[in-house]
């Protein structure tokens, strides 16, 4: 399906995208590992890091799937697979693509991350939709209940003006924040 | 705000056109400027951080209701068919 898009991407859509993907691919996914000799366990988290990759992926405006989800997603979690049992430092790339590794969140980013989630938990919803899922303003902003696009983006700046902060405030207090 | 939209435009999208000169030479000027674009590139990795998380608990969810769910048994049978007799 070549230039897929999500026309919209509220949590019940998303449900549907990842039952659709489970039954379409995990069975050869599943096949894959366990031919390899991993466990059910292994071949479900597999699975599920190839779906976020696919995801963050598929939500960048510059993202063309240039061949189909299933075999897309086979693809990275082979890749993955191979990665885990091979040298770590051994770069597999897959089709093209190129999975970028990125550091490990911290311990200290936990906290930070608990702490935001506790306090500012519709700040927080309200920002993913914005940088993390990639939602068009008119679409966020009726999913927010904002009267129109430029509440929803003066909304937007005052949580990520108060998001700085918090994490400025935090972070100067876990040492290890900034190694 | 605008000065937070402006650290935006900085920091996600430094290829438009804009009044990227003058953020700059504000910048030279102003180190609490500087101190801003520093925690404002942290709060979007925590955005993404918390993102990811939120969508792994989703797909989590999904999973559960795959292979506990009466109406997917047959579904969860195949999967879990491939892992025994092994």
């Amino acid at each position: 399906m070549p230039g897929f898009k999500f026309s919209n991407r509220d949590a019940e859509d998303r449900e549907k995208l990842f039952i659709n993907l489970y039954k379409s691919t995990f069975p050869v996914v599943a096949r894959y590992v366990g031919k390899m000799g991993g466990s059910f366990d292994e071949a479900k988290d597999i699975f599920q890091d190839a779906l976020v990759i696919y995801y963050e992926k598929s939500v960048e405006s510059t993202f063309e799937l240039k061949t189909n989800e299933k075999a897309y997603l086979l693809g990275i979690a082979k890749h993955l697979w191979l990665k885990k049992h091979k040298d770590s430092s051994k770069h597999v790339p897959i089709d093209g693509f190129d999975i970028e590794n990125e550091e490990p969140a911290q311990a200290s980013d936990l906290k930070i991350l608990n702490f935001l989630q506790t306090a500012g938990k519709k700040c927080m919803d309200l920002l993913r939709s914005f940088y993390y899922d990639h939602l068009p303003l008119q679409d966020a902003a009726t999913l927010f209940g904002f009267s129109g696009v430029r509440s929803a983006t003066v909304q937007k700046y005052k949580c990520l003006e108060k998001v700085r902060e918090t994490v400025k405030e935090k972070a100067l207090t876990y040492e290890d924040f900034l190694d | 705000m605008i000065e937070t939209e402006q650290i935006e435009v900085h920091l996600l999208h430094p290829s438009e056109p804009g009044d990227a000169l003058v953020f700059e030479a504000k910048l030279l000027l102003d180190p609490e400027l500087r101190d801003k674009i520093q925690w404002q590139k942290e709060a979007y990795r925590m955005v993404k951080l918390y993102g990811r998380n939120q969508l792994k608990q989703e797909i989590e969810a999904v999973h559960q209701k795959l292979f506990t769910q009466p109406e997917h048994l047959s579904f969860s049978q195949k999967i879990r068919r491939l892992f025994t007799n092994r």
